[in-house]
This record gives C-alpha cells, structure tokens and sequence, in this order.
C-alpha cells in the first residue's frame, strides 16, 4: 500500500516535470500551444522511441487520469465570478453551444461510419 | 492561523464533495448527476452561503489545480496505449476528427456572432468541444477567459452526453469506433465515459479523439481568435 502510494507519487512528480518541460519549450519558443499540449506529445514522444519506459509513468498516469475531473473542480468554482455572462441575450449561449455539440457528434461520427463502411465493402469484395 | 485553515479545508471539501458526487453517479448513472457538476454546484452554494470569495478559496484550491498540467500530459498514456488502433485508421481517423474540430470551431464562432456577445466570450466559446484542461490552456492563450470556457465545456459534455443516443438511433450511426468519435470530438471526456458503455473499441475511439482534436484545437484555435 505504502509503496503504491510512493510509486504513484513519484510517477505523478515524473509528468510534473514534463509538464514544466513543455511549459518551457512553449516560453521559451513563444508558442501558442499550451504547455501541458507539449508536455503530453513530448511524453507520447519518449514512450514511442522507448527512452522512457512506460512503468516509469503508468500508475501515475493511470492515478490522474481515473480522477480528472477532481483537478479541474477549483477552475470550474471560478464560473461564481461569471454569472453575468448567462445574463439576459447571454442566456441564448446555452442553446448555440448544444446545436454546435451535436453538430460535431453527428457530422464526425457519421463521416467516420462512412468510411469504415466503405472499407469493409472494399474488403469484402476483394476475398 | 485563519489563513492555514483555510489552506487545508477547502481542498478536504472539494476532494471530499468530488467523493461523494462520485458515488452519487455510480448509483444513479444520470448525465445529469455528472460528478462535476455536481460537486461544483455545491462548492458554489457553500461559498455564496458563508460569503467566501473564489479568490479564498482558491488559495487553499491552488493545490488541486497544479495537477491539472500533468493530468493532460498523462493523456499520452492512452494515446500510447491505442496507438496500433489508431495506425490502422489513421487517414480517416484523422479526416474526421480535423471535420469535427472545424466544424465545432466554425459553428460556434457562427452562432457566438449572431447573437452578438462580447469578444472574450467568443473567444472562451471556441474550444468548448475540447477537454477542459486543454480548453482553458488554449483559451489563457488565446485570450478568452479560462473559468467560462469551463461552463461552455461543460454544457458541450453532458449536452452531448444526453443527446448522442438518440443522434446515433435517428441518424444511423452504427459502428463503435464512430459512435465513440462523434462522442471524444463533441464531448471530450464526459463523452468518453460515455463512449465506455458501447464497449471498449469505442473508449478506446473516443479517447484518441479527445486527445487528437485537444491537440488540432490547440493548434487552431490561437490562430482563428488571432482573425476574430
């Protein structure tokens, strides 16, 4: 158990700094993708060349992601100081972005059946 | 004295609300019991009841928010995992998560426009399809206002989550890996969570969707608000 938790802990410390890392690559090149961005394809990077070996981050990975939604609960209290925005004409920003979501759904998700569709015609006809 | 209580109970309320919501969520599994919403709801009604600003709060909070950076980072997790799955598809894979950030991107600044809002909201509205810590990285960036894209973000997850079985029976989108897309794309990972109750191709799916349109928006996006 202790040890888990010191596993867990370490690997959490491990992502911190590759985070910091592709905080100061954003800095330090004055890009406009923010530092965490970086930082994960960074990591995606190293676990595909194999520097870092995937142990060294799975718990800790695994740990942060099951409870994602717990780090983003302070920034979401921070909607308190925003109520206005909602106000009056604001109100219809609700029902735009509902329109706006189900359009991504169903325009990407039927695009994609499209083609996967396609491809298993293709397959079928070739055996 | 007053200033270290507070330092230790107000992240003991929130990772004990973010608990409770949790097992509230489990029991009922109502999109509208998603555990943030939720915990968040309540968290408000504590600070608005007791006169607590979001400032004091925050500055016990802090501490939860400074593992949202590795949290996206350890998206690359996932990523790696299904990264055989993602070869196999990568050409329309990527077509139609491309198609789906544009089109989120597009219709958002479309309709953001029409009602006639202020520039920071149009600019915290864009990424509202993108995984929330990313959404507010790209917003800090693109000079919206990080809190409000949360609520945007927010509306777009358990918006899409309600709405994707009935989208998917009225419009014929039958295989997982699409139905887990269109959720990843529209909803992020609330429609993740989501995508895990049509089997594991589509969490699977949905996740690199959620991370490769993270990835498209934060590219996008900075360059579209720099036009607005």
């Amino acid at each position: 158990m202790i040890r888990m938790v010191a596993i867990v802990i370490i690997q959490v410390l491990v992502l911190y700094s590759m985070y910091l890392a592709g905080t100061w690559i954003q800095n330090a090149l004055d890009l406009m993708i923010p530092g965490s961005i970086i930082g994960m394809v960074l990591l995606f990077c190293l676990l595909v060349t194999k520097i870092l070996p995937l142990r060294w981050i799975q718990e800790g990975s695994r740990y942060l992601l099951a409870h994602l939604t717990l780090f983003f609960i302070p920034v979401t209290v921070g909607v308190m100081e925003f109520s206005h925005v909602f106000k009056g004409k604001g109100l219809l920003l609700i029902p735009a972005v509902l329109v706006s979501t189900i359009l991504v759904m169903l325009i990407s998700g039927k695009l994609l059946d499209f083609f996967m569709s396609k491809r298993l015609r293709k397959r079928s006809n070739e055996t | 004295m007053k200033h270290s209580l507070i330092e230790i109970s107000f992240p003991a309320l929130t990772i004990g609300l973010y608990l409770l919501s949790l097992q509230l969520y489990r029991k009922w599994r109502h999109p509208l019991l998603t555990p943030i919403l939720t915990a968040v709801t309540v968290i408000i009604c504590f600070l608005v009841i007791l006169d607590f600003s979001y400032e004091t709060y925050m500055t016990g909070a802090v501490w939860i928010d400074k593992l949202l950076g590795p949290a996206v980072v350890a998206l690359a997790y996932p990523l790696y995992i299904h990264r055989s799955l993602l070869m196999q598809y990568t050409f329309p894979l990527l077509l139609c998560i491309v198609t789906g950030v544009c089109v989120g991107v597009f219709s958002g600044l479309f309709f953001a426009q029409m009602i006639g809002t202020s520039q920071n909201v149009i600019l915290s509205l864009l990424p509202k399809s993108v995984t929330t810590p990313v959404a507010m990285e790209i917003t800090r960036v693109s000079g919206g206002m990080p809190s409000i894209v949360v609520v945007f973000a927010m509306i777009a997850g358990i918006g899409g989550v309600i709405t994707a079985p009935y989208l998917f029976k009225w419009f014929k989108i039958k295989s997982d890996m699409s139905r887990g897309l269109g959720l990843g794309a529209a909803s992020h990972a609330i429609g993740t969570s989501k995508a895990l109750e049509y089997g594991s191709q589509a969490a699977a799916t949905s996740s690199v969707a959620m991370t490769i349109s993270a990835l498209v928006a934060s590219i996008i996006i900075p360059i579209i608000a720099s036009w607005v």
